[in-house]
């Protein structure tokens, strides 16, 4: 189900009714919800919601048994039982078809002649997010991080809570299951507040990544042109906006709804194209990733443990699996294997070129590094390299005559909207809306709130899916 | 606490305020609200096919036989209400492929034979084929959610002017009308204006628009964008390969015990003389019927069917459309082609 949907607008409405009519339990508000959950992902394809439960299952068993053993090599066989699961899971669904045909590559290039049948293997949506959340509370059992969950109940809502079910924010035990324990109701303000960010939310999807950036992107990354400088750039400047635009519209909703039932979820996004440099981005952008990645990933390859080269090699494989998290694709590869560049090259030069930020080349070092960001947005959004290729030469003046492919507006309307992107993100760096709105009228913000909701509705939509459900 | 409540009772009026005059500004124009044609539609009624008995008949091929051929006429004569699967700039094949392979009916099928679409190609990835099979798939691969989100989009469709969903010229959303917003001609878009100039009801009947029959000029605007098409290379006809898919579906269809009949709508004019320069009856029409070996009508066979009204040379005019679906139903009727459930 989307949230940008009406199914989901008729589903919410009917889970708070029952979630705040007075007759349930605690403990039967939970089962509700948890039932809710299974509805909401088993509306999209009801078969895949098994592998939630077996996903669920496994790290409760597996959870449940690091309680208790203290034989280390007992403990490790049951981390390795719900990595094995959960692994195996994305293994198969979301790189079978992609490790297929590397092999193919392989085999056909060694000279064997391989031609199996097709797999056709369908992605399970939010794949990636659950199989990380599920393991992060294994792991963390693992090195006694974090206390079991209480009940079967408080674990599996934890694994399938709807609002963050399928595209994060990627939640620790920690954050999540202790919210579970005791009875919570929204005060009123939360209430409103969580509707506020909902608004807001939809307002980025469905207003500004799909109505008003999306068909430029998706124009401009069709295979098999090479374009103009301007149309280049402005393409991929439209499709930087929209992924951002998408996916922190996502995580604004996810955390909007959870606080309408009194759950907190924590910030996804903190302004990430006004980043200072790439360190900095990565503090900003899909934060609960990067902060997975780092702690589950990172930190046990050694990070800045081992001396320089094994912190740089740790920074490059934890980045390049990072975009291989993305998608069953050698472009997300090199998406990934840029950021893990700019990341070394960024401590080198803290390294051997320290500079001071102040306010005067802080934002000239926002712009650079928005810049450096949009490189590697076009290695994301391309489908094959040749595309990926032929739009960074059209970006660097490669392609002197290359073809015009944008109306004057379209050009107009994304570069005016991506400067303001760029100029809120600086000015909100060290804020956040919620600080911005108690210093704002409530007029004012009832104004901002009705255009948001009317720019909603005069643009609908057709119910795209979010960008970050394939991954 | 008190400051956010205002905030959103603030936001609530003006969201209506905001709402109620858009709407107002578009009924103002003359516009009122009505159904997407949309591929969740063309789902609904494909998922009729499965409870449809031996008596039943299927309507499918381009916008000729959509709009030529009106539901409620045929009713009222028949007494059966056909299923409507045509659609606009669509090659029948796999609608009909579809219905033969994933599908128990054995009743009537009537397919339309538009020449430029029915025998335009079987490759997958050009339009004709791709517009079809895009509303076929979506029929076997749309999810619980997505049924039910136009369940719940339906009545306020019914209700809201500025929901519909056209993407053209007429389109109300947001996008369509910032697509509109034209400063130069940076990119030059050779194509005229595409003007949409049908109603669709629930059941996918289509009735063409009064105002092409009383508005010349919004007639033309409709005439140019066919003038543009014709004008074009185009990629020539595949007969062969057209032919050779619809008579293997055809036998199967028959070996289930199905029946086939074709129709070739009216055209005029400059389209007309571009189908019979490009594909002209004798090699194209005449050569299916005689191959498919099925009860076949062309337009140009009976004198009740000539000098119709087509405003754009293409489609009948709502009032014609009735005559024409009158008169066929007759001529099939006294044919035997078809059965008269009222009076049988």
């Amino acid at each position: 189900m989307l949230f940008n949907s009406l199914s989901f607008v008729l589903f919410l409405f009917i889970v708070l009714i029952l979630y705040y009519a007075k007759i349930f339990s605690w403990a039967n508000k939970k089962r509700m919800l948890l039932l809710a959950s299974y509805i909401f992902y088993g509306m999209w394809n009801p078969p895949l919601v098994i592998l939630l439960w077996i996903s669920t299952v496994v790290d409760w068993t597996a959870g449940n048994k690091l309680a208790v053993e203290d034989n280390l090599n007992k403990r490790k066989l049951w981390l390795l039982l719900s990595m094995f699961v959960n692994l195996g899971f994305l293994a198969f669904f979301k790189y079978g078809d992609f490790l297929l045909e590397n092999f193919i590559t392989l085999a056909n290039a060694a000279g064997f002649e391989y031609q199996p049948y097709q797999m056709d293997i369908i992605l399970p949506m939010g794949i990636s997010f659950y199989t990380f959340q599920t393991m992060s509370y294994t792991i963390d059992m693992y090195y006694k991080k974090t206390k079991p969950a209480r009940t079967f109940l408080d674990f599996a809502l934890y694994v399938t809570f709807f609002p963050q079910l399928v595209a994060g924010p990627i939640v620790r035990a920690k954050e999540l299951i202790s919210q579970f324990y005791e009875p919570k109701k929204a005060t009123v303000n939360q209430f409103i507040w969580g509707l506020f960010l909902l608004t807001l939310g939809l307002f980025q999807k469905v207003v500004l990544a799909d109505t008003l950036l999306s068909s430029t992107a998706d124009t401009v990354f069709k295979p098999g042109q090479i374009l103009n400088f301007w149309d280049a750039w402005t393409g991929t400047l439209a499709f930087s906006g929209q992924i951002f635009f998408d996916f922190a519209g996502y995580s604004t909703c996810a955390i909007g709804i959870a606080l309408m039932l009194g759950i907190i979820l924590p910030d996804n996004f903190r302004y990430p194209y006004a980043s200072l440099g790439f360190s900095d981005l990565w503090k900003r952008w899909h934060i609960s990733l990067s902060s997975w990645l780092k702690d589950y990933l990172y930190i046990p390859l050694g990070g800045n443990r081992h001396g320089i080269t094994r912190m740089y090699a740790a920074l490059m494989i934890t980045m390049l699996l990072g975009g291989l998290w993305h998608g069953a694709a050698w472009t997300f590869m090199v998406w990934g294997g840029l950021h893990g560049t700019y990341l070394i090259l960024e401590r080198l030069q803290r390294q051997y070129l320290p500079f001071e930020i102040t306010k005067w080349n802080g934002m000239f070092l926002a712009f650079t590094t928005f810049t450096c960001v949009n490189i590697t947005w076009v290695f994301f959004r391309a489908r094959e390299f040749e595309t990926a290729w032929n739009m960074i030469r059209s970006m660097f003046y490669l392609n002197s005559d290359g073809t015009k492919v944008l109306q004057t507006f379209d050009i107009i309307k994304v570069l005016t909207l991506i400067s303001v992107l760029f100029v809120t993100h600086w000015f909100m760096r060290s804020t956040s809306v919620k600080e911005v709105s108690l210093k704002t009228s409530p007029v004012v913000l009832g104004i901002a709130w009705s255009i948001m909701f009317f720019l909603i509705a005069i643009a609908q939509g057709s119910g795209e899916q979010f960008i970050y459900f394939q991954f | 606490m008190m400051k956010l409540i205002k905030s959103l009772i603030i936001a609530v009026v003006l969201s209506i305020i905001g709402l109620t005059s858009w709407e107002m500004f578009w009924r103002s124009q003359g516009i009122y609200p009505t159904i997407d044609g949309n591929d969740a539609l063309w789902a609904v009624v494909r998922n009729k096919v499965d409870n449809l008995t031996k008596d039943d008949v299927i309507l499918m091929g381009s916008s000729r036989v959509h709009f030529d051929i009106q539901l409620d006429e045929w009713q009222k004569i028949t007494g059966k209400r056909p299923i409507q699967l045509a659609s606009g700039g669509c090659s029948p094949l796999p609608f009909f492929h579809d219905i033969v392979n994933n599908s128990n009916f054995t009743g009537i099928v009537l397919v339309g034979v538009t020449p430029g679409l029915f025998f335009s190609t079987t490759n997958p990835k050009t339009q004709p084929w791709e517009r079809p099979q895009s509303k076929v798939d979506h029929f076997h691969n749309r999810t619980y959610a997505q049924r039910l989100n136009h369940q719940l989009s339906l009545p306020l469709q019914r209700s809201l002017t500025f929901l519909n969903d056209d993407d053209g010229v007429d389109g109300m959303r947001l996008k369509a009308l910032l697509k509109k917003v034209k400063i130069d001609d940076r990119v030059i878009n050779p194509m005229p204006p595409f003007h949409n100039f049908s109603v669709i009801s629930e059941d996918r009947n289509v009735r063409m628009k009064r105002r092409m029959e009383t508005d010349t000029a919004y007639a033309n605007t409709v005439k140019a964008v066919w003038s543009f098409f014709m004008s074009g290379d185009g990629s020539p006809p595949d007969k062969d390969a057209t032919m050779a898919f619809f008579l293997e579906d055809l036998q199967k269809f028959k070996a289930k015990g199905g029946q086939v009949i074709l129709v070739r709508c009216p055209s005029n004019d400059k389209y007309r003389d571009t189908e019979t320069k490009v594909t002209p009856r004798e090699t194209f029409w005449d050569e299916l019927i005689s191959q498919a070996n099925v009860n076949a009508y062309h337009f140009e066979d009976y004198d009740q069917l000539q000098n119709l009204n087509i405003p754009e040379w293409s489609h009948l005019s709502a009032g014609d459309a009735d005559f024409f679906t009158t008169e066929l139903l007759k001529i099939m009727i006294n044919d035997n082609a078809l059965t008269n459930h009222k009076i049988n």
